[in-house]
C-alpha cells in the first residue's frame, strides 16, 4: 500500500482540487496553482501528481463531456474523497498544533 | 483554418501514450496549445513539443500487454499454425518446393564453406599447448627489401631466453633423404616410397604425436627411428615393427623404437617416419661443424602467456643471434605456429596474406548466397501475402491480436527455415565426399562434432528470423475491414520498392560472382596455357639412384633406340621449381649484392630436352671443349642482369665453379607466375651430382614411352621401383591453391545463379498473376503480344540496370586484387562484364515471356469473365 504520507507539492495540488471542485482538472489546476501560490508547474508534473493522488486514493476521477477547445476531447474530472478529506484536515491540524508550538520568543524578530 | 500543433510531435505523443491516459493527455496538450497559440503560433508549437517531451515518463508510456494475451498462444493455437503451414504448402506446392530448393541450396552453401574454414582454422590446434609454439622466421636483407625463410640456424642457442622450455630443429623436404625407399619384409627388390622428417629429440614433446607404442622418447638414440601406424602396417603388416632393424638407403641400420600415431589431416607437419641427426649426417657425409652452419624449420615451446613481440625482440639479442647472421642483416621472429597455415605469405617482412585470403573471399560468397536465399524468402512471402490477406482479416476479426499474427508468420517462416536446413543438412552429408574431392584434401567427415552444429543452429535462427520478421510485420498490419471488403489493393503487400531493392541486391551477388569466377577462370587458362619458355608436357621427371647415374650414358642409348623418345637429360634442379640462387657472380658484379639467379647445373643435352631456343652462341656439346673452365648458358634476361655487352666468352663463377659463357638462350619462367622471373644460368655438371633425370617424349605417346622408360629402369636398376613425376602434374600442383579455389568458385557460382533464378521466377509469376487482368484487357483491346511482354518485362529492366551498376564496380575491383596477386596475368577481360550481364538478362526475360506466354495464351475473355 502506498504510505498516506502527503508531500508538499501534493497538498497544494489536493487544495486545488477542493478549490476548484466541480470542475477541477488538469490544466485548470495548474492555472489555479499559479495564480494562488506563484508557482509555474509543467502539466505534466501536475498529471503525474494527480494520478498519484488518485492512486493513493485521495482523489477519484470521472470524465466530462467532450469540450471544443480541448479539440472535442473529454478532461477527467477530478474529486476529494474522504480520505483525501481527511488527509487535508490531518495535514492541516498538523500544522497548526506545530506551529502553536513555537515559543513566542523564537517569532519575535525585533531585536535582531 | 484552426492552428494544429506539429503532427510530428503528436504523432510521437500518440505512439508511445498509454491509449487509457491518451484521451486526457492529448486533451490537456491540446487545450494548452491553443491557449498560447492566441499569442504566438511558434511559442504554442514549442510548447507543445514541450509538453510531449515532458510527458514521456514510465508511467505514461504504453507496455506490452503480454499478460492478457499469453493464453492465446495455447497448443490448439500452434497446431492450427502448423496445418495452415503445411495448406499452404499444399495449395501452391511448386512455389513453396521453389522456395524450400533455394533456402537448402544456400544452406548448402554456407554449411560446406563453414566445414572447409573451420577445416582451416583448426590446422595445428590439436598440439596440447599449442598456443605456446612458435615457429623462427628469419628475415634477410637484400638490395632494401626483406626476405623471409622459415629456417633458423641449426646452432641457435635460446637458453638465455627464460620463456623457451624447449626446441626442435625440424629437416623436411620431398626429396632424398627425406623420400626414402623402404624394403617391405621379405621382398628386397621392391620399394615403398614414404616421406620422412630428421629432428632432435625434443619432437615428440613439444608436437602432440602420440607415441602408440614402443619408447617414448625415441629419438634419443643415434640408431634409432619412430614410424607412423600407417608405416608399420606397409611394411610388416599385422606383425609388432618395435625393435625391428630396417635399411636406410640400403647401408644403414636403424632400430624401431617407437610407432606414433598418424598425423591428423589438420596438420601442416606431416611424416611417415622420424630419425635423429645422426642419421641425415651419415646420409650427407657431413661432419657436425658443418651440419651446425645449417638452417632449417625451427620451433620453440614457450611458458604460457608469452607474447610473440616479446619473444621477437629475445630472439634478436646479441647472445640469440649471432655476430655472423647480424652482419648479414638477418633478424629473427618468433611466429606462431597456429597461424602459419593461413598467414604464410610475407612481404618485405611483414605478413601478406596466404590462404586467408581465399578464406575472406569464400566466407563472403558464402553470407551472400545465404543472403540471396533469404532474399527469395522474403520476396516470395510478401509478394503471396494477398493469397493470405483475407486469412489475416478472418483471423483479426475474430479476435486475433497483432502479436499472435506476427507469432503466426514467425512460426511459419521457422517450419519453413527447420525443414530447408534438414534438407540442406542431409545433403551437406552426402555431397561431402564429393566437396572433398573437389578440395583434393579430406576435411574431418565429423563435423557434427565439436562447434559447428552450434553455428549451424545459430545460422539457422538468424536465417529464420532475418526471413520471417519483415513479412510477419508487413502481414499482421493488415486492416481487416479492408481485407474483408476487398478494398486490398491489388499490389500485393510490403512495398513494391523494397522488393524490387532486394531483386537488385540478388541480381548483383550473382553477376559479380559469375564475373569474379569468370575471371578466375581466365586466369588459370592463362596460366596453364603459358608459354613457360619451355617444354613441360609430355616430359617426365624420374627420381634416380646412384647405380642409374653410373650407367647413365647406356639407359640414354637405351631410351634413344624408341622413336618416341626426343631426349634424356639430368640436372640438378627442377626448372619448374624456383630455387633463389645468390651464388652467381661476374666480374662487374658491385660488392656485397645479393642478386639471385637460378642455377641450374644439368648434363650437355638438358637445354636441347626441355626445348631451350638459343639466341647466340651454341649449346654444350657431347664432349666439354674447354678443359680449364667450365661451360655456362645464360637467359637473356641473365645478359641483362649482369650488364655484359659481349656475353660470349666472359667468365662468370656459379656456385663455385668457374664458367665460360658459350650461349644465350630464350627466357624462361622457373618460379611460378605469381613471382617476376628469374634470370638463369644453365651450367655443366657431372651426371653424379644431378638430382634427377627428364625424358621428353613425342606427344601423344605417354604410354609406350612410359613402357620403355620403365623397362629401361628395371634393367638398370632391378632392385628399385621406379619413381617419377610428370612435369604436368608438378606444374598444376604449383597453383593448387588456385585450382582448388576456382573449383569451389564455380560450385558456388552455379547455386548462386540457381537462387537468383528462382528469385526471378518467384517475382515474376507473381507479377503476372496481379497483371493477368491487364493483359487480358490490351489484348481485347488489339494490343500484339509483343506489346504485353514488354510491358511485362519494362519492369525488370530498371532492376538489371541497377544491379549491373552496383555488380561491375564491386566485382572488378575484388577482381583486380585477386589478379594483382600475379606478376604475369591476363588482361582484366572485359569481355566478361558484357557477357555475364546479358546472359543473366537472357535467363531473366526468357522466364517472364514463358510466363506471359502461358497467360496470353489463354482466350481473354475466359479471364475477364471469371469475376
Amino acid at each position: 500500500m502506498k504510505g498516506t504520507y502527503l508531500g508538499e507539492l501534493e497538498e497544494l495540488v489536493l487544495l486545488t482540487v477542493g478549490i476548484l471542485y466541480p470542475e477541477a482538472y488538469g490544466v485548470g489546476v495548474m492555472d489555479e496553482i499559479e495564480k494562488q501560490a506563484g508557482r509555474s508547474l509543467n502539466i505534466s508534473a501536475v498529471h503525474s501528481v494527480l494520478t498519484r493522488l488518485e492512486e493513493k486514493g485521495f482523489l477519484t476521477s470521472e470524465m466530462s463531456d467532450p469540450t471544443e477547445e480541448r479539440g472535442g476531447r473529454r478532461k477527467r474530472i477530478f474529486l476529494l474523497t474522504a480520505a483525501g478529506k481527511r488527509a487535508l484536515e490531518e495535514a492541516h491540524q498538523l500544522r497548526t498544533q506545530m506551529f502553536n508550538q513555537i515559543p513566542k520568543m523564537a517569532l519575535q524578530f525585533q531585536w535582531v | 483554418m484552426k492552428p494544429q500543433p506539429p503532427r510530428w510531435a503528436d504523432r510521437f505523443l500518440v505512439w508511445y501514450c498509454n491509449p487509457i491516459l491518451l484521451e486526457e493527455i492529448q486533451g490537456d496538450a491540446y487545450e494548452l496549445f491553443y491557449r498560447t497559440a492566441k499569442e504566438s503560433r511558434r511559442k504554442a508549437s514549442l510548447y507543445y513539443i514541450w509538453n510531449v517531451l515532458r510527458f514521456f515518463r514510465w508511467k505514461n508510456i504504453r507496455r506490452s500487454r503480454q499478460k492478457n494475451t499469453y493464453s492465446s498462444f495455447s497448443t490448439a493455437m500452434l497446431k492450427n499454425f502448423f496445418i495452415v503451414t503445411l495448406r499452404n504448402f499444399m495449395r501452391q506446392p511448386v512455389h513453396a518446393a521453389l522456395n524450400l530448393f533455394g533456402l537448402s541450396i544456400g544452406f548448402l552453401c554456407a554449411f560446406l564453406i563453414l566445414l572447409w574454414v573451420s577445416h582451416e582454422f583448426s590446422f595445428d590446434r590439436f598440439h596440447s599447448g599449442n598456443n605456446t609454439i612458435y615457429k623462427i622466421l628469419a628475415h634477410a636483407e637484400v638490395e632494401g627489401t626483406y626476405q623471409t625463410y622459415d629456417l633458423a640456424a641449426v646452432s641457435i642457442d635460446v637458453s638465455s631466453i627464460p620463456e623457451v622450455e624447449n626446441k626442435v630443429t625440424v629437416i623436411e623436404g620431398e626429396r632424398w633423404p627425406n623420400a626414402l625407399c623402404f624394403r617391405p619384409e621379405g621382398k628386397p627388390n621392391e620399394c615403398i616410397y614414404l616421406n620422412g622428417i630428421y629432428a632432435n629429440e625434443s619432437l615428440f614433446s613439444i608436437f602432440s604425436f602420440p607415441i602408440l607404442e614402443g619408447d617414448t622418447n625415441p629419438l634419443k638414440e643415434p640408431t634409432h627411428i619412430a614410424i607412423s601406424e600407417d608405416m608399420a602396417e606397409k611394411l610388416f603388416g599385422l606383425e609388432d615393427p618395435i625393435g625391428k632393424v630396417i635399411k636406410i638407403d640400403d647401408h644403414i641400420d636403424v632400430t624401431i623404437a617407437a610407432v606414433f600415431a598418424n598425423a591428423p589431416v589438420n596438420s601442416t607437419l606431416r611424416f611417415d617416419f622420424a630419425m635423429p641427426f645422426s642419421i641425415i649426417k651419415k646420409l650427407w657425409g657431413t661432419s657436425d661443424g658443418q651440419f651446425d652452419s645449417y638452417a632449417f624449420t625451427t620451433y620453440i615451446k614457450t611458458t604460457e602467456g608469452s607474447s610473440a613481440d616479446v619473444l621477437t625482440q629475445k630472439l634478436n639479442t646479441p647472445l640469440v643471434l649471432s655476430e655472423k647472421f647480424r652482419k648479414q642483416k638477418i633478424k629473427y621472429q618468433a611466429y606462431p605456429f597456429t597461424e602459419w597455415r593461413l598467414q604464410n605469405k610475407f612481404e618485405n617482412g611483414k605478413i601478406a596474406g596466404g590462404r586467408i585470403e581465399y578464406i575472406y573471399i569464400f566466407v563472403a560468397i558464402g553470407t551472400l548466397v545465404l543472403l540471396m536465399a533469404v532474399i527469395n524468402f522474403v520476396n516470395m512471402a510478401t509478394a503471396r501475402a494477398t493469397t493470405r490477406a483475407k486469412e489475416i482479416g478472418i483471423r483479426k476479426a475474430t479476435g486475433a491480436l497483432r502479436g499472435s499474427i506476427i507469432f503466426q508468420f514467425l512460426s511459419e517462416s521457422f517450419i519453413t527455415v527447420l525443414v530447408a536446413f534438414t534438407v540442406a543438412v542431409l545433403l551437406t552429408q552426402l555431397s561431402l565426399p564429393y566437396f572433398n574431392q573437389l578440395l583434393s584434401e579430406p576435411i574431418s567427415m565429423q563435423w557434427y562434432k565439436g562447434a559447428i552444429p552450434f553455428y549451424m543452429l545459430f545460422g539457422m535462427i538468424v536465417v529464420a528470423l532475418a526471413a520471417g520478421l519483415y513479412p510477419a510485420f508487413v502481414m499482421s498490419s493488415f486492416q481487416p475491414v479492408k481485407i474483408l471488403k476487398n478494398q486490398m489493393s491489388a499490389q500485393g503487400t510490403g512495398s513494391d520498392r523494397l522488393r524490387k531493392s532486394l531483386l537488385v541486391v540478388q541480381l548483383s551477388i550473382s553477376i559479380g560472382i559469375i564475373i569474379f569466377s569468370g575471371v578466375m577462370y581466365q586466369q588459370l587458362n592463362f596460366i596453364t596455357n603459358k608459354d613457360m619458355g619451355f617444354e613441360r608436357s609430355n616430359t617426365v621427371r624420374v627420381e634416380p639412384t646412384m647405380r642409374i647415374f653410373n650407367n647413365f650414358d647406356a639407359l640414354k642409348n637405351e631410351l634413344k633406340k624408341n622413336s618416341s623418345i626426343i631426349g634424356v637429360a639430368a640436372s640438378n634442379s627442377n626448372p619448374l621449381k624456383g630455387e633463389p640462387n645468390i651464388n652467381v657472380s661476374w666480374p662487374t658484379k658491385p660488392e656485397n649484392t645479393r642478386i639471385a639467379f637460378q642455377a641450374i647445373g644439368c648434363t650437355y643435352d638438358f637445354p636441347s630436352t626441355i626445348g631451350l631456343k638459343l639466341k647466340e652462341g651454341r649449346d654444350f656439346l657431347a664432349k666439354t671443349q674447354d678443359s680449364l673452365y667450365n661451360e655456362a648458358i645464360i637467359t637473356e634476361d641473365a645478359v641483362k642482369t649482369m650488364g655484359l655487352k659481349q656475353p660470349l666468352g666472359e667468365h662468370i663463377n656459379v656456385n663455385g665453379n668457374d664458367c665460360v659463357i658459350i650461349g644465350v638462350v630464350d627466357n624462361f619462367h622457373t618460379e611460378p607466375l605469381q613471382h617476376a622471373r628469374l634470370p638463369v644460368v644453365l651450367y655443366r655438371v657431372n651426371d653424379a651430382h644431378c638430382s634427377a633425370f627428364y625424358v621428353r617424349y613425342q606427344p601423344g605417346t605417354t604410354k609406350q614411352s612410359m613402357a620403355a622408360i620403365s623397362e629401361a629402369y628395371k634393367k638398370f636398376e632391378p632392385s628399385y621401383t621406379m619413381k617419377y613425376w610428370f612435369q604436368d602434374d608438378s606444374f598444376n600442383e604449383l597453383y593448387k591453391t588456385e585450382i582448388t579455389a576456382s573449383r569451389l568458385i564455380l560450385l558456388f557460382t552455379i547455386i548462386s545463379v540457381i537462387i537468383a533464378i528462382i528469385g526471378v521466377v518467384g517475382l515474376s509469376t507473381f507479377n503476372v498473376m496481379r497483371k493477368t487482368k491487364e493483359m487480358s484487357i490490351r489484348r481485347v483491346f488489339g494490343a500484339s503480344m509483343t506489346q504485353v511482354l514488354t510491358l511485362l518485362s519494362r519492369e525488370f529492366s530498371l532492376v538489371m540496370l541497377i544491379a549491373v551498376a552496383i555488380a561491375i564496380p564491386a566485382a572488378w575491383y575484388v577482381a583486380n586484387q585477386w589478379l594483382s596477386g600475379f606478376m604475369y596475368h591476363t588482361p582484366m577481360p572485359w569481355w566478361l562484364f558484357p557477357v555475364s550481364f546479358s546472359a543473366m538478362t537472357l535467363i531473366t526475360l526468357l522466364i517472364i515471356f514463358i510466363q506471359g506466354l502461358k497467360t496470353l495464351s489463354a482466350n481473354p475473355t475466359k479471364v475477364l469473365r471469371s469475376e
